[in-house]
């Protein structure tokens, strides 16, 4: 059997039988599973396609796992509070935690705790980072989601406190639910809300491009691949799909009728707290309070498998599989960092002396010769030096070529006035 | 012989003329005796093409040549002429503009006065026809003339400019504010003249301008440059407000401080039903497709497109710094003047003449629109801190000797010399300026020093203390000293006050302000306008600044603020729903910030603010009662006298029933029941309160109102009978489907909880508790439990006898109920869908509804309903089965039922249950395995 393209992650909030468990996206099978403790909403995540990092519930650590070591706990990561939700950035290399009403940036390179955000005021409950790991978006219970510059939050010093790049503030209940579309910055952000709206946002204006009313709160949210569709799970078990892209011109579309039935994807009991669309846009995944997780084919909306769990499902998500995933005898590329619990480990004094160089661009580079503008210099007339020789050479073609170019006008008004 | 001399003699005749006697008459004489009437013409005959004319037969021709007359007279009565003509046919004005304008543009800089003052009126009148756009061509001619007429070496002349300008700037300051580089110099040139070379150089930082004194006006120097600078300050004001607004940027000054602000795309805004039904169809890529919008914050290029035009020159610091530069000096050396030239006494330095303060004002308004000349926040930034390095020790020392200012009391022997003094005001035309308050002038003096205030620096706080400081104590004297202060005057003192408190950064000075602001807050009897300005100016303290000045969010004041809204919600009740939302505006995001001081507060008033009779979640409109249906997701705790109130408010049907199943589900997600909220330290809803909360509203009616309703006598009541066990108060149609949907709400919601079993176990001890001894039952109660029950039963559950019981005297009352209503078929519907799913559902349940049927206790005329209902039940395919196993009960029913009836004719009633009754039996009989199972 060749290894699957995409494979299902979930994880419940009973953990009887395992903490989170790797099925296949077309047959429902049990692939893996990976034990100990259990996880909390919002906060299974894979970083870099080699670890399975997942917050346990109600305690103030998180599980990390080995993602081709399935049985065994590798580490514990202690929290300075409890996590409410995680995410690891798509490269790998920065780890976000919702902590209380704040938000902790680790770096994974060095473990070292970049910042602390701290602009919610109440319990984060959501935080995703867009594809290209420029931007990410935290949703709060307090109504709030703020759309944040990574690289601006990185790169700030300690004496300013960074400020998210918008916020948006037109939800009017606590924010259940963000999912980040594709094309890095220019992404479109959908957050859902218990006001029983879900808002589409556009992330390099931070201006709301979309708002849809239903009749019952909403817990999830999903866009697929191509963002045609807006995938809505409610309160009362219903999803809903959303069509963004409704032609006017349909010519295609005469013999279609768009009645209530066949936008809704009807069979949970229960709150619908994740949804998940897979890569070529054709299976959706949900996940729901009434302990089953559900696979629907977006065209026909019929459920294809369910999966009973042992308690409310908390994570449920289709993500491409990673290499490591299924060869058992593969080892991460870079081992698991110490993470530190405090900003600025060298002023705390309990550094261990890990060995690593920070390379950061900012105040606190530890790096002390040559400042940045020292550097641009060098850098600069390393540039000029190449590029005087380069347009020295050029400068000697261009002037035989202008040379031959006088002597072939030459000639021809030579010969017009013969004529 | 003797008759030829006779005959001669008769010929030649001599008439003797006597003296005394009338001349006898010639024969000849003409016969003058008759009459003859003259024909008039008034008019002669005209071309078709000559258009109208004035009295005096002047047309528009003949009165624009006449204005190149050399007579000062005639050109005078040409252009009153063309004014009675233009009035007397405004279609003229249109077509002959180009050719009036230009003419009378040439006049303002005629030397004579009476021409000249004709000359303002008939542009006046023009100005009023033509709108902007159509005077656009001609405004270039236009502004040379003025400029020529504002730089003219005449002084009368330059005066009757600035009236020009007047009607320029009232009706077209759009146009003129794009003239703004010559017109500024000329404004200079007004009052001062250009240092000579030599001179300039020696004065140092005085400025290439010095102020000029002309003896020969009619004014005095000083009314003359009031004059000019009320027309400086309104054309700067036109400027200002005539730029095009940059992306972005929202004009935050003044009243518009805190007004809202609107966002740039406009979302598309649907709700599901709509979406679902296919009428609200979305296209969310229009917005912004492959292009991001325009608004997009990310530049991946410079703009090349160059917006503008000249109005750009204006927009940058440097060009500003350019003209202050020179303007700022001048100023200084005017107020010096004014200030100077009244004090006579020492001591009373800061009291002024009106025309002195009204001098100063002026002056203070332009340093203030000077400011407001940049758009872009880091442009003014960059200004701010010019003008501070520049003039700050210059400002300190004249401007804050002697503030805050007062009036000087005029004594009364003076009141000749006013009244002269009035009357050559009034000639300088500056009487709109005069009468300057002194609250004014103090108000525009704070705003000017305060903008000179850094944000930020700790070295630099130290220095401003000591003329912070005097502004400090005026702007709280004036807040707190009780007196009303009007919206302009309030707006500009909070502005100062926002400044303070973001630059200065200190809690001491915050609270001190704060305070001052909150004494005028807490005043009765404010006007709407100022308490929203007031309220509004909180709100956005709290909701912009508070998370990055931390002195704010610690404030005192503000959480007093804060503390104060649910009661003054309270107490505003349903007088006033504007002002309500706007409180409401407030009180939701600081509850969804958690704010402590708010929520305590909050849940001290919640009984009062969710009472179902008086509160304000019935009274309000409905978008503050949605707002306030939110708002409780942020409460801390709900008491069972909150839940209780809560619950009337569901079943009362003052808030509708979407929002009533909003407020049921947001009671659900707060309880841990739920198994939303993991936290478990803090449990908001405890769950005996939570069940009975639901119990409550499931019945819609409280425990006092049914024992009330055992004993009433009304309408409305249905008596018990053999077939109606329980006597049925009929509740209204709306009544009854509010219910309805609240029940299905509730319903949903129980069904969720974690365990069933248990849960159907409370209920049913509840239902026995409360409802089964009762003799009168309302009917939406009856429906309610009817569909409570099957939906949560559990399969692996019995219910209890007693509950049975009920139930089948519910269902009994309710089937009695069906067949009498005939007016509605939505009630019909949903009563007998809850009888339904009962019957089909509860085990045992038909078989006691049917065990109840005792025929020989009926009477005559009861008969046919009984059979209705039987047949009712037969004629159900579902129900079909159930019946099949109660054939033997059914079957002898049937037989007692004939047997009773006895009557010789078989009534129709009978024929149909027959009918259906062979026909349930010949299906069963089809089915003979079916009934094995049973």
């Amino acid at each position: 059997m060749s290894a699957p393209v995409e494979v299902v992650l979930s994880a419940d909030s009973a953990g009887q039988l395992f903490n989170c468990a790797v099925f296949d996206p077309h047959s429902g099978s049990e692939f893996l599973s990976y034990r100990g403790g259990n996880t909390s909403s919002r906060s299974l995540t894979v970083l870099n396609g080699e670890y399975i990092l997942g917050a346990q519930l109600g305690k103030n650590f998180i599980n990390v796992w080995e993602i081709q070591r399935k049985d065994q706990l590798q580490q514990k990561i202690v929290c300075p509070g409890i996590v409410t939700c995680l995410s690891a950035s798509p490269d790998g290399l920065y780890v976000l935690a919702g902590i209380a009403e704040a938000i902790y940036l680790w770096e994974m390179s060095t473990g070292n705790l970049l910042a602390i955000l701290s602009r919610h005021y109440q319990d984060v409950s959501c935080i995703r980072f867009t594809d290209d790991s420029s931007h990410f978006v935290s949703g709060g219970k307090d109504n709030l989601a703020l759309i944040w510059n990574l690289s601006s939050v990185v790169q700030l010093d300690s004496s300013r406190t960074p400020e998210p790049r918008h916020i948006l503030s037109r939800h009017s209940l606590p924010i259940t639910d963000i999912h980040c579309g594709l094309m890095g910055p220019q992404a479109r952000v959908a957050t859902a809300s218990l006001d029983q709206t879900v808002k589409v946002w556009e992330i390099s204006s931070g201006e709301m491009l979309l708002s849809v009313l239903f009749d019952v709160g909403i817990m999830s949210v999903t866009l697929d691949p191509c963002e045609y569709f807006l995938f809505c799970g409610g309160s009362d078990g219903n999803i809903f799909q959303v069509s963004l892209c409704s032609t006017s011109l349909s010519r295609d579309k005469t013999f279609q009728t768009d009645s209530d039935g066949n936008q809704v994807f009807k069979g949970h009991r229960n709150l619908v707290t994740c949804l998940s669309v897979s890569m070529d846009g054709t299976l959706l995944l949900s996940g729901s309070n009434d302990e089953t997780v559900r696979m629907w084919d977006v065209q026909s909306k019929q459920c294809i498998w369910s999966i009973n769990h042992k308690g409310p499902v908390t994570n449920a998500a289709i993500i491409p599989a990673p290499a490591n995933m299924f060869l058992a005898d593969s080892h991460p590329a870079v081992p698991l960092p110490r993470f530190s619990r405090h900003l600025n480990p060298s002023e705390q004094g309990d550094t261990t002396g890990s060995g690593g160089v920070c390379l950061r661009l900012g105040a606190n580079t530890q790096v002390p010769e040559g400042t940045y503008l020292e550097k641009a210099d060098e850098l600069y007339s390393l540039m000029c030096a190449v590029t005087d020789k380069v347009s020295g050479e050029v400068h000697h073609c261009c002037q035989d070529s202008i040379i031959t170019v006088s002597r072939i006008l030459a000639r021809l008004s030579r010969r017009r006035s013969f004529v | 012989m003797k008759s030829k001399k006779q005959k001669r003699q008769g010929d030649f005749q001599k008439v003797q003329l006597k003296v005394g006697k009338k001349k006898p008459k010639a024969d000849n004489a003409t016969n003058v005796n008759f009459k003859s009437k003259a024909i008039h013409l008034p008019e002669q005959l005209k071309h078709a093409d000559s258009g109208p004319t004035t009295n005096r037969q002047l047309d528009i021709k003949d009165l624009l040549s006449k204005l190149h007359h050399v007579n000062s007279n005639i050109k005078q009565g040409a252009l009153v002429g063309l004014r009675e003509l233009l009035s007397g046919q405004p279609t003229l004005i249109e077509l002959h503009a180009s050719a009036v304008l230009s003419e009378v543009a040439a006049l303002f800089t005629d030397k004579d006065g009476s021409v000249r003052a004709a000359a303002v009126r008939l542009l006046r009148f023009i100005a009023q026809c033509i709108p902007p756009e159509r005077v656009a061509p001609f405004f270039p001619l236009l502004s040379a003339h003025l400029t020529c007429a504002m730089t003219h070496i005449s002084e009368a002349i330059q005066e009757d400019a600035l009236r020009v300008l007047d009607v320029l700037l009232e009706h077209y300051p759009g146009l003129l504010s794009q003239r703004h580089t010559v017109l500024l110099t000329n404004f200079l040139e007004l009052i001062s003249q250009k240092r000579k070379s030599g001179t300039g150089q020696d004065k140092a930082g005085k400025g290439a301008f010095s102020l000029t004194i002309s003896t020969n006006r009619k004014v005095t120097a000083q009314q003359w440059r009031l004059t000019v600078l009320l027309r400086l300050g309104s054309f700067l004001q036109a400027v200002v407000e005539e730029r095009p607004l940059e992306e972005g940027v929202i004009s935050r000054i003044g009243l518009g401080m805190w007004a809202g602000e609107k966002g740039s795309v406009t979302p598309v805004d649907v709700s599901w039903e709509e979406h679902a039904f296919g009428k609200g169809k979305i296209q969310v890529f229009e917005n912004s497709g492959a292009v991001p919008s325009p608004h997009s914050a990310y530049r991946l290029r410079p703009d090349s497109k160059a917006g503008g035009g000249m109005n750009k020159e204006l927009c940058s610091a440097e060009t500003v710094q350019g003209f202050a530069g020179t303007l700022v000096p001048l100023l200084l050396e005017i107020w010096v003047e004014a200030a100077g030239g009244d004090s006579v006494q020492t001591d009373s330095d800061h009291l002024l003449s009106a025309e002195a303060m009204a001098l100063m004002f002026q002056i203070l308004t332009i340093l203030q629109l000077l400011r407001r000349l940049t758009p872009q926040r880091d442009q003014q930034d960059i200004l701010d801190a010019w003008f501070r390095n520049s003039y700050l020790t210059d400002f300190k020392h004249h401007f804050m000797k002697n503030f805050p200012y007062g009036l000087r009391e005029v004594a009364r022997h003076k009141k000749k010399a006013d009244g002269k003094r009035i009357r050559q005001q009034v000639a300088a035309g500056t009487v709109a300026g005069t009468n300057v308050e002194p609250l004014a002038l103090n108000v525009t003096l704070c705003q000017v020093m305060v903008t000179l205030s850094l944000r930020g620096q700790d070295h630099i706080e130290a220095e401003d203390a000591d003329w912070l400081g005097p502004i400090r104590v005026f702007i709280r004297e004036t807040l707190s000293n009780g007196g009303k202060l009007s919206l302009k005057h309030l707006a500009a003192l909070l502005e100062v006050v926002w400044r303070m408190i973001v630059t200065q950064r200190s809690r001491v000075v915050t609270d001190d302000l704060l305070q001052a602001v909150f004494v005028q807050y807490q005043q009765r009897n404010l006007a709407v306008s100022v308490r929203t300005l007031l309220l509004r100016f909180f709100s956005r303290l709290y909701i912009q600044e508070q998370q990055n000045h931390p002195h704010i969010a610690r404030s005192r004041i503000l959480a007093c603020w804060l503390a104060s809204l649910p009661v003054q919600l309270v107490q505003l009740g349903s007088r006033n729903p504007q002002l309500s939302a706007q409180l409401l505006e407030t009180i939701h995001p600081a509850a969804a910030r958690g704010n402590k001081d708010l929520l305590q507060s909050l849940q001290k008033n919640a009984c009062s603010i969710y009472d179902p009779q008086e509160g304000c979640v019935v009274v309000l409109p409905v978008e503050s009662q949605k707002r306030l249906v939110q708002i409780l997701h942020f409460l801390p705790a709900f008491p069972a006298e909150l839940l209780a109130c809560l619950s009337q408010v569901c079943n009362t049907g003052r808030v509708s029933a979407s929002l009533a199943t909003m407020l049921i589900r947001s009671v659900h997600l707060r309880s841990p029941l739920s198994g939303c909220s993991s936290s478990l330290q803090d449990v908001p809803v405890k769950d005996v309160d939570y069940l009975s909360f639901f119990f409550t509203t499931l019945t819609g009616f409280s425990s006092e109102m049914l024992r009330a309703l055992q004993d009433t006598d009304e309408d409305g009541l249905l008596p018990s009978s053999t077939l109606s066990p329980l006597s049925v108060f009929a509740t209204t149609l709306e009544q009854f489907l509010h219910h309805w949907d609240i029940v299905e709400e509730v319903c949903h919601c129980l069904n969720t909880l974690g365990s069933r079993a248990q849960c159907f176990d409370v209920i049913q001890n509840a239902i026995n508790k409360n409802l089964c001894g009762l003799v009168v039952v309302p009917d939406c109660v009856c429906a309610a439990i009817l569909r409570c029950v099957p939906r949560l039963l559990d399969v692996n559950f019995l219910p209890s006898d007693t509950l049975l019981h009920f139930l089948s005297d519910c269902c009994l009352s309710m089937l009695n109920l069906l067949l009498q209503l005939e007016q509605s078929a939505r009630k019909r519907d949903a009563v007998w869908e809850a009888c339904f799913a009962a019957l089909s559902t509860v085990p045992r349940l038909l078989r006691l509804v049917l065990q109840s049927f005792h025929v020989f206790d009926l009477c005559e005329e009861e008969l046919p309903v009984l059979a209705q209902i039987l047949s009712l039940l037969l004629q159900h395919t579902q129900l079909r089965n159930h019946m099949m196993a109660n054939a033997s009960l059914l079957q002898h029913i049937i037989q007692d039922l004939t047997h009773f009836y006895g009557g010789e004719t078989r009534e129709q009633w009978l024929t149909d249950l027959l009918y259906c009754y062979s026909v349930t039996l010949s299906g069963h009989r089809t089915n003979m395995g079916m009934r094995d199972i049973y």
